[in-house]
């Protein structure tokens, strides 16, 4: 270990990589674990939504000043992840004026600028809202990349020398005494880039303090910990239904008092509608129910209702990491603020060297970040400043995404801006590709160049590829790209890891396919079967099974056979069964 | 929705039918065709029908311009990629989509907020291009002196000149304009012979027929009479199929406007449109409705019929063709893109291979690859040749040393191809009937 103390931070969602990017950059070492891939809990299944604070205006002031702050400061040091939409909150005629005027003023109160907007107003802004919205009030709302902004946040910590372990869980924290030292984790592949069939090895990592950044999760590792009292953290679920395009480029929100399935946001490519609140007891298991997607589209359809006949490409559900303090009792979840909390076991349990944080909204993961790191110095004896809040992430320096990108780097217009959109001010380094550079996703403007540099960084994970870049998040949901993102692991990694990294790939697409299971994406996901059925063997590989095939008579009795010369039970050559209707 | 349970409102795909962005916007420029991507399952049936991108394999073909591009596109976006200007606007892609994309009405918005936005208004390429779009005012004032304007156009130097400023390939022969247009010969004969308030077409002569192949304009009129009707010949400017396929949006509504009011009197009237030319016909009912919002440009749409399509419909032709001889001749029949879009492409072959002296073979299903002023560009000519090569093939080893379109463009493809004579069906039709 160095002589600078050594901070080991749990949990790679916005919170985690927040605050190992702030405490690197003041200069402590600093080691963060995740379970999964980055945002792999709750910050990889929230709407995208960059709230200008709006949505807590009436209810949660302190939340709505907070959010504008923090709004502001992101447009600027995370502009790459960061679209620039506006939102409105739209009234209908059924919602009432005087909620109205309470977020009109409550916005005010709470530094938020806001310009009121007639019906008409508002539909020459957004031409797909319903005919009878009265007036809205304009708000300035963004959309936000949540795997891009945890992406940059962790290779920023990287360059100030931090370590980031992906898929690697927490499985137990070390303890000596009433202290804290450090935690073991099962790292899945092995330390550092995960590469998959590496064998699993276990780690036991020291440092000198340890954070809790797990939001559902934070109970569990508590306990691990051996905390006298729980975490009580409340996972509340909510739904989110994914669109194939964006009917609106503008947030919109319902102006009206809580309530679910309020809110449309535009997210690069798709519009994400949102959302419902269902407590659950646990964040890792919990139904994932139709209703749920039926109410968000027969709800949002009143605000915009073209989502009614557009076509929905999957739906994924999220678990907030509500806390409350104990003794509160809040009956509905709804009601639990939006607040967040630092726990420090030492006060709160006696345990040293351990503090979790949990609660709070994504919004405001910079401050989170800030205030636990200044936390943690504190407890440390450190002097140092917060820079968060100025220095660009990586990606996110001056930088222009008009430019002609035909003569740059030989690729189209729109695929060209697109990967500027994403990759920001490193599009350069990425795009200034050797050799072809073919599209390898249509639907989302994928190049080679861009999928190498996802591999660069994250190893034969292609779902962490995915993240990075967007590639198979597109309407054909990588019924054209998966293989060929399979196939650009070839020869760094071998067959065998490419296979088993693509098999992982379909199953996590499938997760979120099968409940869009209906018109257009059924429709969608049966050609995708059968072109990866039937012209790569994908629905069973016979090269990847154990099963030696010596009677290929089973299979076809060849040219000239009637059905009966087949044996009673042999396949045919459909794949069925003979004799079984 | 969970995997377990079955959608309980399922109801089957919907198709194009109810894609209404069109009665949003009060013109293409605004469009906003992002829904129309839902429809895409990415399937690339488009991209293999596509005749130039058979042939250039730089072109990112129709999936790419049309469902993928709009899907990418946010709201501040505004540019468009320049390979846009090589879509041809055969309009296969539309016939060969599964899922009822709407591609060609995708692929003109595009074209036109690319030359709005990003062509330079003093560029060669924008003026040769506004200038072959307007076909129509550049013929009426040639026609006015055809003699001297076939004679000037003939010159050697003038093809030399046309490639150096105009960029206009010196290997095409510029069409002659006729000594008497269609609608001078029209009132110089009193208009219709026949008066029959009940049976009334509107004919849609278009441009070529007035100007150059008049001879087509007149077998129809004749045909049309010999069963009946009364043929009018409402005041028209360009259907604006040229100037949709160069993304002169503003100079296609602004004829189209015309169109559709002039037409829409003879519709009210009790008359159905008629035109020789399939691509005039395919522009009044498809790309119209889809680009532009006139009142009455849905009725024009649902009145517009091809000539013989009309009369095979409407008529016992095939009983009239049976019954009738002409001398021996043998016809290479190619049939234009905009007709197979409309269902058309077998009706001249079905029709006349049951006249006796004729035999008529279908050349294949290629496209001529002239597509209108695609061909008339220097730097598209030999992409042009190039998806023409395989229909001069199928010609040359054809019985016929006669070709047969109902295209005017195709029809000059077929002639600079094969050298061979090119005549349309009506020709034939007033030959057999008349």
């Amino acid at each position: 270990m160095s002589s600078k103390p050594h901070v080991i931070v749990i949990g790679g969602g916005s919170t985690g990589c927040g605050i190992a990017r702030d405490l690197a950059m003041r200069g402590l070492d600093v080691t963060l674990v995740e379970q999964g891939n980055l945002t792999h809990g709750t910050t990889g299944r929230m709407h995208g939504l960059l709230h200008s604070g709006g949505r807590y205006a009436v209810a949660d002031q302190a939340s709505a000043k907070e959010c504008m702050i923090e709004n502001r400061i992101l447009r600027d040091i995370a502009s790459h992840c960061v679209e620039e939409t506006g939102g409105l909150f739209v009234k209908r005629p059924e919602d009432t004026e005087e909620y109205f005027q309470k977020k009109l003023e409550g916005c005010k109160e709470c530094d938020i600028p806001v310009e009121v907007l007639s019906g008409d107003e508002a539909r020459e802004l957004e031409p797909y809202l319903a005919k009878d919205i009265d007036k809205a009030i304009r708000v300035p709302d963004g959309a936000i990349d949540p795997f891009r902004l945890c992406v940059a946040n962790a290779a920023s910590a990287e360059e100030h020398g931090a370590r980031i372990e992906t898929h690697a869980p927490v499985v137990d924290v070390l303890k000596e005494g009433d202290e804290v030292v450090g935690v073991e984790v099962e790292h899945e592949s092995g330390p550092g880039k995960r590469v998959h069939r590496e064998p699993g090895t276990r780690e036991e990592i020291r440092g000198d303090y340890v954070v809790n950044a797990t939001g559902a999760w934070a109970g569990q590792i508590g306990e691990m910990a051996g905390l006298e009292q729980e975490i009580e953290v409340r996972p509340g679920k909510g739904v989110m239904t994914i669109m194939n395009t964006r009917q609106v480029d503008t947030v919109i929100n319902r102006c009206k008092p809580k309530g679910d399935a309020d809110i449309v946001v535009p997210h690069e490519t798709t519009a994400i509608l949102g959302t419902t609140d269902v407590e659950v007891d646990d964040p890792e298991d919990y139904p994932e129910e139709q209703w749920e997607v039926d109410l968000m589209i027969d709800t949002l359809k009143e605000l915009v209702p073209i989502i009614e006949e557009a076509r929905t490409i999957r739906s994924f559900w999220g678990v907030r990491p509500l806390y409350e303090p104990p003794g509160t009792g809040t009956s509905d979840s709804t009601d639990i603020t939006r607040d967040f909390f630092l726990l420090d076991h030492a006060d709160r349990d006696g345990v040293e060297n351990f503090t979790s944080i949990v609660g709070g909204k994504f919004t405001t993961y910079r401050m989170m970040g800030e205030d636990i790191s200044d936390h943690v110095c504190d407890k440390l004896g450190i002097d140092a400043e917060c820079r968060t809040d100025e220095v660009p992430l990586p990606g996110s320096d001056d930088f222009s995404v008009l430019r002609d990108y035909m003569d740059e780097f030989g690729i189209r217009s729109p695929i060209g801006r697109r990967s500027a959109q994403r990759l920001g001010s490193r599009t350069d380094e990425v795009l200034d590709y050797d050799g072809p550079n073919p599209v390898v996703c249509e639907c989302e403007a994928v190049t080679r160049a861009e999928v190498q540099d996802g591999i660069e960084g994250s190893g034969s994970d292609l779902n962490a590829v995915r993240l990075r870049t967007r590639a198979s998040m597109g309407n054909c949901q990588g019924a054209f790209c998966c293989h060929r993102m399979a196939a650009e692991l070839y020869d760094e990694y071998d067959e065998e890891t490419a296979y088993t990294a693509w098999d992982e790939l379909y199953q996590e697409r499938w997760k979120g396919e099968r409940h869009a299971m209906w018109g257009r994406q059924l429709s969608q996901a049966a050609l995708k079967y059968s072109l990866h059925g039937t012209t790569m063997n994908r629905d069973k590989d016979a090269a990847t099974t154990d099963t030696v095939i010596s009677d290929f008579n089973a299979f076809d009795t060849g040219v000239g056979a009637s059905p009966s010369d087949g044996a009673t039970g042999a396949a045919a050559t459909d794949g069925g069964k003979r004799g079984d209707d | 929705m969970s995997d377990a349970q079955q959608p309980s409102d399922f109801e089957p795909t919907s198709v194009a039918d109810d894609f209404e962005a069109v009665d949003i916007f009060p013109s293409s420029e605004d469009m906003d065709l992002r829904p129309g991507a839902d429809n895409c399952y990415k399937c690339t049936s488009c991209d293999t029908s596509c005749p130039v991108a058979e042939v250039n394999e730089d072109f990112p073909g129709p999936k790419f311009q049309g469902p993928e591009q709009w899907r990418l596109k946010r709201h501040e976006d505004v540019d468009i990629d320049d390979s846009i200007m090589s879509c041809s606007n055969c309009m296969r892609c539309d016939d060969a989509c599964p899922s009822s994309v709407p591609l060609s009405q995708m692929h003109n918005t595009a074209r036109g907020e690319y030359v709005e936005e990003h062509l330079d208004k003093l560029s060669r390429e924008y003026l040769r291009n506004r200038m072959l779009s307007n076909y129509r005012t550049l013929a009426s004032i040639g026609s006015k002196i055809p003699r001297l304007s076939n004679f000037v156009m003939g010159l050697g130097i003038t093809s030399v000149l046309g490639e150096k400023i105009m960029g206009i390939p010196s290997e095409r022969d510029v069409p002659e304009f006729a000594t008497e247009t269609f609608r001078q010969w029209w009132k110089k004969r009193g208009g219709s012979k026949v008066s029959n308030p009940d049976k009334q077409v509107a004919y849609f002569h278009g441009c070529y027929s007035n100007f150059n192949t008049v001879e087509v304009g007149k077998a129809m009129v004749r045909v049309f009479e010999e069963f009946g009707y009364e043929v009018l010949v409402p005041k028209q400017q360009c259907s604006g199929t040229p100037m949709f396929a160069n993304g002169m949006l503003k100079d296609a509504r602004r004829e189209a406007e015309v169109n559709v009011r002039e037409l829409g009197e003879a519709i009210d009237n009790g008359a159905e449109v008629i035109a020789s030319c399939t691509s005039c016909s395919m522009a009044l009912r498809q790309e119209y409705p889809e680009l532009f919002d006139i009142e009455g440009i849905e009725e024009l749409s649902e009145h517009t019929w091809e000539a013989l399509e009309f009369l095979r419909v409407h008529e016992d032709i095939g009983q009239a063709i049976q019954e009738s001889e002409v001398d021996p001749q043998a016809f290479a029949y190619h049939a234009p893109c905009h007709a197979r879009n409309q269902g058309l492409d077998r009706q001249a072959v079905e029709l006349f291979r049951d006249l006796d002296g004729v035999t008529i073979e279908d050349v294949g299903e290629s496209c001529s690859g002239i597509s209108g002023t695609y061909g008339w560009k220097s730097e598209k000519y030999e992409t042009s040749m190039k998806i023409g090569a395989e229909m001069f093939d199928h010609m040359e080893h054809a019985e016929g040393d006669v070709g047969m379109t109902e295209c005017p463009t195709c029809a000059m493809q077929m002639n600079h191809g094969t050298g061979y004579e090119i005549r349309h069906p009506l020709e034939l039709l007033e030959e057999a009937l008349v």
